[in-house]
């Protein structure tokens, strides 16, 4: 037998595996083209929704918030959920349904990082593609609202960390089709479930303390309000930056070890009683 | 010589939920417990040497995936053992999975939006293929099948048979000990099929890989597989020679004509009469063919004929002479016909 490693595919392999996913993304010119059209759409909603509600307060700030800071928080919202948003859900429950899941499992790899790296070459080409045209446009439009310093950079490593906390969530969802046989209501549920409890149709600051106390020991706020707050607050200090991104890793950390925890039980399943 | 795969009184049994009829019946489903077992794969003894290409035939739900699957290590036997280059597969599912290949003639490997080439190159990083191994096969490739013409094709544009030539082809990048196949020709052409057939032989041959066969296609084995191993029901029912089966449907052809276009409204006693005009044609024109055997089946006229005394087309020229045909086909020897054979005894 030839001298290779015993514990399946290198890092090389998945870079080459992420390289693939880039040019497989690439490649879908007219989808890319429909989400930012999609995405134009919801931002002309939501600018009217919410200059209703800025225009029936007595003053310029709700919740500590102006108008143009809840503009930015939210198209800004928006945008990152069309980067982050890579169906790993459908991925998961479609790769069960037809089999497929068998040409995974017959390789000498470790599903999770591959499919993370299998689709992470579409976050990689939304970023360009949609937000970060979307990010200059609300720069200009709100008049230089969002500050540009140190807080970019933090915000660069923050929306790292949230796309990874959001694959794993993803993934532990996904996995949950293994027991519904169906993708979609679970999929459907996990939207409407992230996209609350994450602040990203609602910015936290407009929730009350009670279900705040509660969304802060999730690891929804995570994937989106903490990001968004790390960019637009403009009273965070080095140490707030810091533990910002302390909370993401402490996030990654636990989700990580569960969602791979289900899917080792989940497979285990598998192999004993068939798909 | 160690035998390659090993599988030693191996069952596989799943836990299946007993199904009611009806809304009503749905709904009680939601809360039943009431489990039935389900055996897939009963009591099943196989050694498999290096370099072998083995026939695995059975009807649909016989339990050939289920085989496939427990030597792969996605499923784990009930009861019995299996070993795979001398280790358990579901124990070390990622070790095994390195010196094996796996084709199934349904599903593909390859990105779809990518060039084929693209796929070769992801799949040489997972099974860290040397850059010499690599390029030895793409060149051994193009050698055999012409390949080069298809790498850079993206695999969504690709016909079917293309797909399945490629996907076989990425089966055996890492040169892997053992690939199993899952039905690769289904669906394709009569030409494609033997274009597949001659890849398969060829690379078993000259790489001497051992290749396990799963098929409907009695034509694939009769081609490639000089041992058969028959499964039906969970229980293996021959394990032998090719030769032994031949007999049985090696040269026999039926061929299944209609003389009206409006069959359907013939009743059972014309087509009775054509028949027997049929076979009466035939005896005159071959009277030395002692296997000629006319019947009738739905609104067809079924034609038994063996290829070693009649060809197919003397055949059908020869009735053509007589009366203009409608509608013709030819049926496969189906392995069902092969299994109906063996109970009926004679082969093992």
């Amino acid at each position: 037998m030839r001298n290779r490693s015993k514990r399946g595919i290198s890092l090389k392999g998945y870079m080459a595996v992420l390289k693939g996913s880039i040019m497989q993304g690439l490649s879908f010119r007219a989808s890319t083209y429909l989400r930012i059209a999609g995405n134009l759409v919801y931002l002309v909603i939501i600018y009217f929704l919410w200059k209703a509600i800025f225009a029936s307060s007595p003053t310029d700030t709700v919740n500590g918030m102006t108008f143009y800071d809840t503009m930015i928080y939210l198209v800004l919202a928006a945008a990152m959920f069309n980067f982050m948003d890579t169906f790993v859900v459908w991925w998961i429950g479609d790769d069960y349904q037809t089999g497929e899941i068998v040409l995974y499992l017959t390789k000498p790899i470790d599903y999770q990082p591959y499919l993370f790296c299998a689709r992470f070459g579409n976050c990689v080409i939304s970023f360009f593609v949609t937000f970060m045209p979307t990010f200059i446009i609300v720069y200009f439009v709100t008049r230089g609202s969002i500050l540009l310093g140190i807080n970019m950079l933090f915000f660069v490593v923050s929306i790292l960390l949230a796309t990874a906390v959001n694959f794993c969530v993803d993934f532990f969802v996904g996995t949950i089709c293994f027991y519904t046989q169906s993708v979609w209501g679970v999929n459907i549920m996990k939207e409407v479930v992230v996209s609350l409890l994450s602040g990203a149709t609602i910015p936290l600051a407009f929730f009350p303390a009670g279900l705040r106390r509660v969304v802060d020991v999730l690891p929804f706020q995570a994937i989106y309000h903490i990001p968004l707050h790390v960019l637009t607050d403009k009273t965070m200090n080095i140490v707030d930056y810091m533990s910002s991104i302390g909370i993401q890793l402490l996030w990654i950390a636990v989700m990580l070890g569960i969602s791979r925890l289900f899917w080792k039980v989940s497979v285990k399943g598998l192999t004993v009683n068939g798909g | 010589m160690e035998q390659i795969i090993k599988m030693e009184n191996v069952s596989k049994e799943f836990k299946i939920l007993k199904r009611r009829e009806g809304i009503k019946g749905s709904i009680r489903d939601l809360f039943s417990r009431d489990y039935q077992i389900l055996k897939a794969v009963n009591d099943v003894t196989v050694d498999i040497m290096p370099g072998e290409m083995v026939g695995y035939l059975g009807p649909n739900g016989a339990g050939k995936s289920t085989t496939i699957k427990m030597m792969t290590g996605v499923l784990e036997p009930t009861k019995g053992q299996i070993f795979v280059n001398g280790r358990v597969p579901y124990e070390n599912r990622t070790r095994n999975a390195q010196d094996i290949g796996v084709v199934f003639g349904q599903r593909s490997q390859l990105w779809w939006a990518l060039p084929v080439i693209e796929s070769f190159r992801i799949l040489k990083e997972i099974y860290q293929i040397s850059d010499r191994e690599f390029n030895d096969n793409l060149e051994y490739y193009d050698a055999l099948v012409g390949a080069s013409e298809l790498y850079h094709k993206p695999v969504r544009q690709m016909s079917l048979g293309q797909r399945t030539l490629c996907d076989i082809l990425a089966a055996f990048l890492h040169n892997p000990g053992i690939v199993f196949m899952d039905e690769p020709t289904i669906g394709l052409d009569v030409s494609m099929k033997s274009k597949i057939r001659e890849l398969v032989g060829a690379l078993n041959k000259e790489k001497g890989t051992t290749i396990i066969l799963t098929t409907h296609d009695m034509g694939d084995v009769d081609a490639l597989c000089r041992r058969i191993i028959i499964i039906d029901k969970g229980r293996m029912i021959y394990d032998n020679d090719i030769e032994h089966l031949r007999g049985f449907f090696g040269a026999y052809r039926t061929i299944r004509i209609q003389f009206d276009r409006h069959a359907q409204k013939l009743d059972d006693e014309v087509l009775k009469h054509q028949a027997d005009e049929v076979e009466e044609w035939l005896r005159i024109k071959f009277p030395h063919a002692q296997s000629i055997a006319v019947s009738t089946e739905e609104q067809w006229i079924q034609i038994l004929i063996n290829e070693d005394e009649i060809h197919m087309m003397e055949a059908v020229n020869c009735i053509q002479e007589h009366r203009q045909i409608a509608d013709m086909n030819l049926q496969e020897i189906s392995t069902e016909s092969v299994i109906r054979k063996i109970y009926e005894g004679g082969i093992v």
